[in-house]
């Protein structure tokens, strides 16, 4: 991989990374923090992809990323049941209300 | 067989407290007796530990690691003060039987006692310096909870908070001094640190000393750290004698005397001690002559009796200020139950609303006067020759200016001591109030005190052996309790103070002579009665902990989004972390 595609990968990962944290920060609605945190493990799947290519192990790398792609999915599934379940119960998805240790 | 009885001093209390705890509040009865029970179970097996004197650990248990031995010592020094805070904490809970009489909560009250007695009683017993300072800490959340126990009272929190802080921060000296030897020794035990501290370099051994010596002045409420006692009050009146006068406030000194050894070749070490114990004594004085409130007086004059014994330890004599120790617990426990007898017939701690209680009051009046007697120094009760064993050692090796200073303190005692039973018990009665004298539950551990100021005094021989034979690294001159006695009636300085004392008593019963003075003397009295200055310093120290705790708790949002950026943040820092480590 040459110089220029390796910095502009990486490039990619901070960008990714800025964008999540951004998100995750100021979101307010829940589904919003579900798709930050979806950002931030696609910008973990490029350095993944990246860091395989770079070092010429690129099986190891796809089998990693296949398997984050897995439990990423398997995490976004969960964390929507769970939302959907808080907008029954709560009555709404902002997170600056939902703060109460019980319920 | 020493080691039975010294796990069981601590863990049967302990064992009570959760026992009482789960017993609950709805039947009151109940948990009055159950730890009614308990306490008294504690302080007879603390009585046999005077069958086990050893220098050895008689608990010696590896905890594992980096935190040493966890031992446990019968010497001398902790088996009488492990026996003090048993007897008087059994004798409190008895008295509050009776002054808890209509309270709620008496579970969560009764429990944190028999916490505190037997963190108390494993702190004098340690031998590890973590271990102390792990039961230090403890016995400072039993203050702080007691203290507010009537939690919905803004004075009694705002008093717990003070005495918290205020004891917390003296306890990181001690951390400091235990850290510290661990440092150099690998090992917590006091033990080695006394028998080789010599070695130490003079800046290390300085570090600890005055580190210790701020965690006793801030346990022990010496000046500059004076300010929580008084407040502290708000507390109930059994507590006040429990934790406040007999035991928690003598940790520090039980701490200055048994590091002794170790610190008095520390230069400017002993003159530091010896200034704190006499400022103290001379300003909690003041501050008591110029007090309305019966328990401020009370609180005052404990800092002041403290300060007689940092006093002696400064001029190096720790003998006569365990013996003190002895003697003011027991005094001083009385006059707070006896004080606690008054106020709860009365209604308020404000002496200028009471006045001719002697008349209905017979017996409280009688054993105050008991304790009044031994907190001034009279002869024969036990405040009388620990107070002049502690003149003579201030004479002999002290400079004069404090011995003069000291005496006139103990003029100072007289007067103020005289002024709070002249105020309380005599003079016209108020025929509106219903008064009557205290319940039976409150008049036994009244009189058992009264008797204990006037004998316990006979017990100075034995005590005196008990060290000798137990703590191999002090210096101790033995003597039997009638020489020791003789020793101090025949020296010149008992006469001196003895004729100080005197005309303290004198001076209020000739107190219209002087109240053109008084009035000049106006704003300092009003400057007294603020607590001479050191209100603010300290207001402002609670300012500012409480500002940086805020500061802090402004990155708990309690939302989700922050918790989660948190988290990731926090995972990336170690994965950086370990990737860049090589």
């Amino acid at each position: 991989m040459n110089h220029l595609t390796l910095n502009a990968a990486l490039i990619g990962v901070l960008g990714l990374l800025a964008v999540g944290f951004y998100a995750l920060l100021t979101g307010r609605n829940l589904i919003k923090l579900i798709i930050a945190l979806q950002i931030l493990v696609k910008a973990a799947l490029l350095g993944l992809v990246v860091a395989g290519n770079v070092n010429n192990q690129i099986n190891i790398s796809q089998s990693m990323a296949i398997t984050v792609i897995v439990v990423d999915t398997v995490v976004a599934v969960i964390g929507l049941a769970l939302a959907v379940q808080i907008r029954r119960q709560q009555g709404t998805l902002d997170v600056r209300q939902l703060s109460n240790l019980k319920g | 067989m020493a080691t039975t009885i010294i796990i069981l001093s601590i863990a049967l209390p302990w064992f009570g407290a959760l026992c009482v705890w789960l017993a609950g509040d709805k039947k009151p009865q109940r948990t009055h007796y159950l730890a009614m029970i308990f306490s008294i179970i504690t302080g007879c097996i603390s009585l046999l530990l005077l069958l086990n004197f050893d220098a050895h650990e008689a608990v010696d248990v590896f905890m594992g690691g980096v935190f040493g031995r966890f031992t446990l010592i019968p010497d001398g020094m902790g088996v009488f003060l492990a026996i003090v805070a048993a007897v008087i904490g059994c004798l409190a809970v008895i008295f509050s039987i009776d002054y808890m009489h209509e309270e709620e909560q008496l579970a969560r009250y009764y429990s944190l006692v028999l916490l505190f007695i037997g963190a108390m009683i494993g702190l004098v017993l340690s031998g590890s310096l973590l271990f102390m300072f792990v039961f230090w800490e403890i016995t400072a959340f039993c203050s702080y909870a007691l203290i507010s126990f009537h939690n919905d009272d803004p004075k009694a929190v705002a008093g717990g908070i003070k005495a918290l802080i205020m004891t917390q921060l003296g306890g990181l000296g001690l951390l400091a001094g235990a850290i510290l030897c661990y440092v150099n020794f690998s090992s917590y035990q006091i033990s080695v640190f006394l028998a080789e501290a010599s070695s130490l370099p003079q800046t290390v051994l300085s570090v600890a000393a005055f580190g210790f010596l701020l965690a006793a002045a801030a346990k022990s409420a010496q000046v500059p750290f004076q300010t929580w006692l008084p407040d502290a009050m708000e507390a109930p009146t059994p507590i006040s004698a429990l934790i406040h006068a007999a035991t928690m406030v003598n940790a520090g000194v039980y701490l200055l005397a048994r590091f002794y050894p170790a610190f008095k070749d520390v230069t400017g070490w002993s003159f530091a001690v010896m200034l704190v114990g006499f400022l103290s004594a001379f300003l909690a004085a003041v501050m008591a002559l110029a007090s309305q409130d019966l328990k401020r007086v009370l609180a005052y004059s404990t800092i002041s009796q403290l300060g007689y014994m940092v006093y002696a330890i400064g001029v190096g004599g720790v003998f006569a200020s365990q013996f003190h120790l002895m003697s003011h617990s027991v005094f001083k426990a009385l006059l707070f139950l006896g004080a606690g007898a008054v106020i709860h017939t009365v209604g308020t701690r404000d002496m200028r609303q009471m006045g001719g209680l002697g008349v209905k009051m017979p017996l409280t009046r009688t054993v105050y006067i008991i304790g009044a007697w031994g907190l001034a120094g009279l002869p024969v009760a036990n405040g009388f020759f620990s107070k002049e064993a502690i003149m003579e050692a201030g004479h002999a090796n002290g400079p004069v200016w404090a011995f003069i200073g000291m005496a006139v303190v103990a003029g100072l005692t007289a007067l103020y001591s005289t002024r709070m039973i002249a105020m309380v018990f005599y003079g016209k009665p108020d025929v509106e109030k219903d008064i009557h004298d205290a319940g039976f539950a409150m008049r036994a551990p009244l009189v058992l005190l009264a008797v204990g100021t006037i004998t316990t005094w006979l017990l100075a021989g034995p005590f005196a052996s008990s060290l000798k034979a137990s703590m191999p690294f002090h210096e101790f001159h033995l003597a039997g309790t009638f020489e020791l006695a003789a020793e101090v009636i025949l020296a010149p300085p008992t006469w001196i103070v003895l004729g100080v004392i005197g005309l303290g008593i004198l001076l209020w019963l000739a107190r219209r002579w002087f109240y053109g003075l008084a009035r000049i003397f106006q704003p300092v009295i009003r400057f007294a009665e603020q607590g001479l200055g050191f209100e603010h310093l300290n207001r402002g120290l609670i300012k500012l902990t409480n500002s940086t705790a805020k500061l802090f708790q402004k990155s708990q949002t309690g939302q989700l989004n922050w918790n989660l950026a948190g988290l990731v943040i926090g995972l990336l820092a170690v994965i950086l972390y370990l990737t860049w480590r090589t």
